[in-house]
């Protein structure tokens, strides 16, 4: 209170009310020696703005923001003074929501009597008292025209290129270690100083601001700037989510001390107090002690919409351990002797996953609790499943560099570029996809046809006693490689088999998921919440929950008993394109169009990871076995390698040069593959991708990395398609690698 | 994806001409020619929409012409209403926030599938309408077309979903097979009467594939075919020509 009293009688100083000031400074009886007053005085000149307008309670005022005060203080100097009863109540409301400010030519960490320290330009260029009004930062606005206001008028338009050059000039002029990391700030200076413009309706300076530095940006910006062309007038403003998330969103950029320092001297020495305000509004600077990075490090990492991530972003702990396998009786069988034993001994499990250095009976430190989250029982049927897979995998080739796996393309013909969802089971009988049409084909892969239960009047005639009872309920007649779901009412995005091989889950542009039953391929459920396209959705490995992610910018996650979802994932700026659970179901990755990837936990809804460094939206993630990595791929041709413990980028792989539709790592982890719009798939090494990293303590704790070169060296082959993109992989559990793409003529 | 054809200027109207420059400021470099078409088709559409609210607003405020006002009135209400946008992000957090309070539910064991009450599956049995008068049908398993339905259902074989006509036709989709016979799935074919049988017929393959289209059904009135996938009779109606609304043959009895 005190503070907000100070900064009262500073900005009645400055309005040359000497009288209100005499009398509130008797009313209070302050000293002038009020640090913090410096700080706070913007937001309580906006409040007292706001009260000259409205003698409405100043929390209200604040509520509102700057856009009332703007309006009033421009044209209200007269107007504060018969409002002088009316601050004495502004003077109570606490400071609230607002942050500190940087004041003109004031840094807010001078310890100076603010009585004392004139302001440079007082009085004298009209705009810079605005500027201090206007830069006010209204927090959590449900209202978008008062969070939009927080770009109310901000100074003299045709000053804003000036500004920009002048900054443009000092950067290019700093040291060479700096100028990598000050760079940095051109992108989203540029950004929030054109919405500025646009907003307050100057739109031929907003224009020529544009044609004049879009250039100097970053390559990997320029699709933002196209969108941001397009967006001249501020009724555009309005409707576009992105923008708006970005503008109330703080954009985060790293940057070591002493680029900082040398930043914040420069701008508080010039009268660029512009973008100073901008700074201080929109950027969050994650300052770190060390040195500065160089532009190779800076390249790497930043990308997304909203900057970097924060280093505390990355910090929780993540559980990313595989579950233990239950123990269960094996059934003798005597066809088969290797890899089997009577009961359930250790042994069993370790052909199934890799678990990193942890014996089967002790608990894996990093593994999670196996009550974590609640996951369904495990039938008969389930491990049966289990017993087959273990067969199947003592007898999975062992892949690596000088072992390779062998390719089998299933092509989509005829599909009129109308297939866009692929999915294969995880004992590689069936395959799913999902066209343009809206409608979902199923295929079987094996000899084996696909049967569905007989109806009723039939069912009604077997004998129910018999052993092959469930042989008996299929339907011979109606056996075929395929079946065709009718249901959705748009383009397919997303298709997943549950794993036990019952249900399919399709997600549409239609918004809504729908689960199909495989045993009468029909539909069972529609669920209903995102209200505009699905884009992609995945059941867990454990069966009953599922994800899904679409263009409201949210990911939800379903079990197939509730209508309704139990956890909504919100946090991306733009629509989540990819969802993928962790192997042991308890951590979900998204990937989103604002090019970030976030890991959230399915227990509480947190977001435990965001890991930037795409340059385009994400469109594939996969995660390798054993738990511990995410690999994930975008329209800009990369596979990034990510490490969850840590949460640090530990391997870039170049070579693609089209989006990246398909990433799988085999069975055991060895090899990753990978599949795009190229018509390629390419394989690269994942054991040596992984070793030997680098996790030092001032990597974990800056979050720096030095990628190494390899790509070419990781590289093991590229196999390449006759005009047919890949959109899906799949490793059988020998361990033959699968992929499916339709066959586009050009 | 076809490589963009620029109309050469000769040929193309000045507003392709427009359009295309459009898309090419956009950055969008590839696109099927029809796609200017249909933007343009699109933009007149819109325009038209607009400007007609515009008069609207404008004589109810008893303004001599439209200005500029009610042409922003007319956009921001048709923006609020056909192009609506997702939540914004703060109402967002806001609800993630309060779903992601409540524990996860536990699970029961051995409850067989594990689906939503009823009223939120799919999975009830299927009903029809009857008709009022009940004719004696030659063959039985044969279809019925309730009244109601002709007319109302769009003429247009391209449909993508066959689920899903419109709320007056009785097919439905999908059922458990258990308690009630597959003989419910049923698909609505409308053959718009300017089409052959035969072509009409390809783009609704998949669904047809289990009818007997007797091509003398085929008149030239719109008749509405709705055809059982278990039908074992053929599909030759005593009155070919007639509107299917008027009576039809007996329902299936289960």
């Amino acid at each position: 209170d005190r503070q907000t009293l100070v900064a009262v009688l500073q900005f009645l100083r400055r309005s040359n009310l000497r009288e209100s000031e005499e009398i509130l400074r008797r009313e209070a009886r302050l000293l002038g020696d009020d640090l913090g007053a410096a700080a706070l005085s913007p937001a309580s000149a906006g409040l007292l703005g706001g009260s000259g307008s409205d003698a409405d309670s100043g929390e209200a005022l604040l509520g509102r923001g700057a856009g009332a005060a703007a309006v009033a203080i421009g044209s209200s100097v007269a107007t504060v003074a018969t409002s002088s009863p009316g601050v004495a109540a502004v003077a109570t409301v606490p400071p609230g929501k607002g942050e500190t400010r940087g004041r003109c030519g004031v840094g807010a960490s001078s310890r100076r009597d603010p009585w004392e320290l004139g302001c440079p330009c007082a009085g004298v260029s009209p705009w810079c008292w605005n500027t201090r009004i206007g830069a006010v930062v209204v927090e959590d606005q449900p209202d978008v025209s008062a969070v939009l206001s927080a770009y109310n008028q901000q100074g003299d338009p045709t000053l804003y290129e000036e500004y920009y050059s002048g900054l443009k000039h000092f950067i290019e002029c700093s040291l060479d270690c700096h100028r990598a990391e000050l760079s940095q700030l051109f992108y989203p200076l540029f950004v929030h100083m054109y919405l500025e413009l646009v907003y307050n309706q100057h739109e031929s300076e907003a224009k020529s601001f544009f044609e004049r530095f879009h250039g100097d940006q970053e390559c990997y910006y320029q699709d933002d700037l196209r969108v941001l062309s397009s967006l001249t007038k501020k009724e555009h403003m309005k409707g576009n989510e992105t923008m708006l998330d970005f503008r109330t969103s703080k954009f985060v950029l790293r940057i070591s001390r002493d680029s900082y320092q040398l930043l914040k001297r420069h701008l508080q020495e010039k009268q660029n107090n512009q973008i100073w305000n901008i700074v201080q509004e929109h950027l969050y600077i994650d300052i770190f002690d060390g040195m500065p990075r160089s532009k190779q490090q800076i390249d790497a990492m930043v990308g997304s919409l909203a900057g970097e991530a924060k280093r505390e972003a990355n910090k929780a702990k993540v559980f990313f351990g595989l579950l233990k396998e239950p123990e269960f009786d094996v059934p003798l069988d005597d066809e088969d002797e290797e890899g089997e034993n009577e009961e359930g001994k250790p042994k069993k499990k370790k052909p199934k996953k890799d678990n990193v250095g942890s014996k089967s009976k002790k608990q894996d430190p990093n593994a999670p609790p196996q009550n974590r989250i609640p996951l369904p029982e495990l039938k008969d049927s389930d491990k049966l499943d289990k017993v087959m897979n273990m067969k199947e995998a003592a007898r999975r080739v062992r892949l690596g560099p000088e072992c390779l796996p062998s390719i089998c393309f299933y092509t989509f013909l005829n599909a009129y570029q109308g297939l866009t969802a692929v999915d294969i089971t995880d004992d590689s009988s069936m395959i799913v996809g999902g066209f343009a049409d809206s409608t979902v084909r199923v295929w079987s892969v094996t000899p084996k046809k696909l049967r569905s239960v007989k109806t009723a009047a039939d069912l009604s005639l077997i004998d129910k006693e018999s052993d092959d009872v469930l042989e008996r309920i299929m339907d011979e007649k109606t056996a075929s490689e395929l079946k065709i779901l009718y249901g959705h009412s748009g383009p397919v995005y997303g298709t997943s088999f549950s794993p036990d091989r019952n249900y399919l889950l399709s997600c549409s542009e239609d918004g809504t998921v729908r689960l199909w039953s495989l045993q009468t391929f029909t539909c069972l459920v529609g669920y209903k919440g995102h209200n505009y396209p699905v884009w992609d959705t995945q059941f867990s490995p454990y069966g009953y929950y599922f994800v899904s992610g679409g263009h409201d910018r949210v990911a939800r996650l379903w079990a197939t008993d509730h209508y309704q979802p139990l956890r909504i994932f919100a946090g991306h700026l733009a629509d989540v394109t990819c969802t993928r659970f962790h192997p042991n179901s308890n951590y979900i990755a998204t990937g989103s169009a604002d090019r970030t990837i976030r890991l959230w936990d399915v227990l509480n809804g947190n977001c435990v990871r965001i890991f930037t460094g795409h340059k385009g939206p994400i469109h594939s993630l996969a995660f390798s076995p054993n738990g511990r990595f995410l690999a994930t791929g975008a329209t800009d041709g990369r596979v990034l390698l990510w490490d969850i413990g840590h949460g640090l980028m530990v391997g870039e792989l170049k070579g693609h040069t089209d989006t990246i539709y398909a990433l799988r790592f085999s069975r055991d982890g060895e090899i990753l593959a990978s599949g795009s719009m190229d018509n390629t798939v390419r394989l690269w090494d994942a054991v040596k991708a992984f070793e030997d990293l680098e996790t030092d303590d001032f990597t974990t704790a800056t979050g720096h990395i030095n990628l190494p070169e390899n790509s070419q060296d990781l590289l093991l082959g590229t196999y390449m398609t006759k005009s047919t993109p890949v959109v899906h992989l799949h490793f059988t559990r020998r361990n033959l690698l699968l992929a499916a793409g339709a066959y586009s003529s050009q | 994806m076809e490589a963009a054809k620029m109309a050469s200027p000769k040929s193309a109207p000045k507003d392709a001409q427009v359009m295309a420059q459009i898309l090419k400021d956009m950055g969008i470099t590839e696109y099927e020619p029809r796609v200017i078409n249909q933007m343009l088709e699109f933009a007149y559409r819109y325009v038209t929409t607009i400007l007609e609210d515009a008069k609207i607003y404008s004589s109810h405020a008893k303004k001599s012409s439209v200005d500029a006002d009610d042409v922003r009135l007319a956009i921001q209400c048709r923006t609020d209403q056909s192009f609506t946008s997702p939540p914004p992000r703060d109402f967002l957090l806001d609800i993630a926030r309060q779903k992601n309070q409540t524990p996860l539910p536990l699970i029961k064991p051995y409850s067989g599938p594990r689906l939503p009450p009823d009223r939120y599956c799919l999975t009830a049995p299927n009903y029809r309408l009857k008709a009022l008068q009940k004719k004696v049908s030659s063959t039985a398993g044969r279809i019925t077309v309730p009244r109601l339905s002709v007319g109302a259902v769009s003429s247009r074989p391209s449909t993508p979903t066959l689920g899903t006509p419109s709320a007056q036709t009785v097919s439905v989709s999908a059922k458990v097979g258990a308690p009630v016979s597959l003989a419910g799935q049923r698909f609505t074919v409308q053959i718009p009467s300017s089409q052959p049988a035969g072509k009409s017929a390809t783009p609704t393959t998949p669904t047809v594939q289990n009818v007997l289209i007797n091509p003398s059904l085929i008149g030239p009135k719109n008749i509405l075919i709705t055809t059982n996938m278990v039908s074992q009779g053929t599909a030759s109606e005593p009155n070919p020509l007639k509107r299917k609304h008027e009576d039809e043959d007996d329902y299936d009895t289960l």
